[in-house]
């Protein structure tokens, strides 16, 4: 993505979605599954973030890494409820800890992506 | 000093962040549109030699060449 000047940033921290404005305290926050949205005057991109972090430092400069994010329209719907119905009942089937966890992690995305596509 | 915040359930598994965030990342990967997903299938190939160094010297090298996986 680069580096660009915007007016505002609202990325998707596990604490909930966060507003980033110019001046705003130096922050690091881990990011979950969730849109990312910059605004410039009267335009907002979002991109579906899979999850990083969100460093904001104090001059106003924030980095976001992300080990991918992708504009919302290159998500394929059918794929994301296809995958949402998959990881539902693998999480019903699943044993041990490790798989119950895989499954929820798939839920939790599949879920993030639905909203993001339909939010 | 103890953290009050509770622990994700990914980690409470016995899973580590980078697990956790190369799953993510993989599951949003399969959900992309044509051409982007085969772009995006591309970025998960990893290519590389690992040798383990003894007595300062290193013993046969064996080549990792793992393509996207479950």
């Amino acid at each position: 993505m680069g580096l660009a000047g915007v007016d505002m940033v609202i990325v998707p921290a596990t604490t909930g979605q966060m507003g980033v404005l110019p001046g705003h305290v130096a922050t690091i926050a881990e990011l979950k599954p969730g849109v990312l949205s910059v605004h410039e005057g009267n335009e907002t991109t979002k991109y579906f973030v899979s999850s990083g972090f969100v460093f904001i430092h104090a001059n106003s400069f924030a980095d976001i890494i992300a080990v991918e994010a992708v504009p919302l329209d290159q998500i394929d719907a059918n794929l994301v409820q296809k995958g949402l119905v998959e990881f539902t009942q693998k999480l019903s089937s699943a044993t041990t800890d490790l798989e119950k966890a895989e499954a929820q992690i798939g839920i939790d995305v599949h879920s993030a992506l639905n909203s993001a596509l339909t939010g | 000093m103890a953290s009050n915040a509770a622990v994700p359930f990914w980690r409470a598994a016995g899973m580590t962040y980078i697990t956790y965030s190369n799953i993510c990342a993989n599951l949003v990967r399969n959900c992309l549109k044509e051409p982007y997903k085969a772009e995006a299938l591309s970025r998960e190939k990893v290519h590389f030699s690992i040798s383990k160094w003894t007595d300062g010297k290193p013993e046969k090298a064996t080549l990792r060449s793992d393509s996207p996986d479950e």
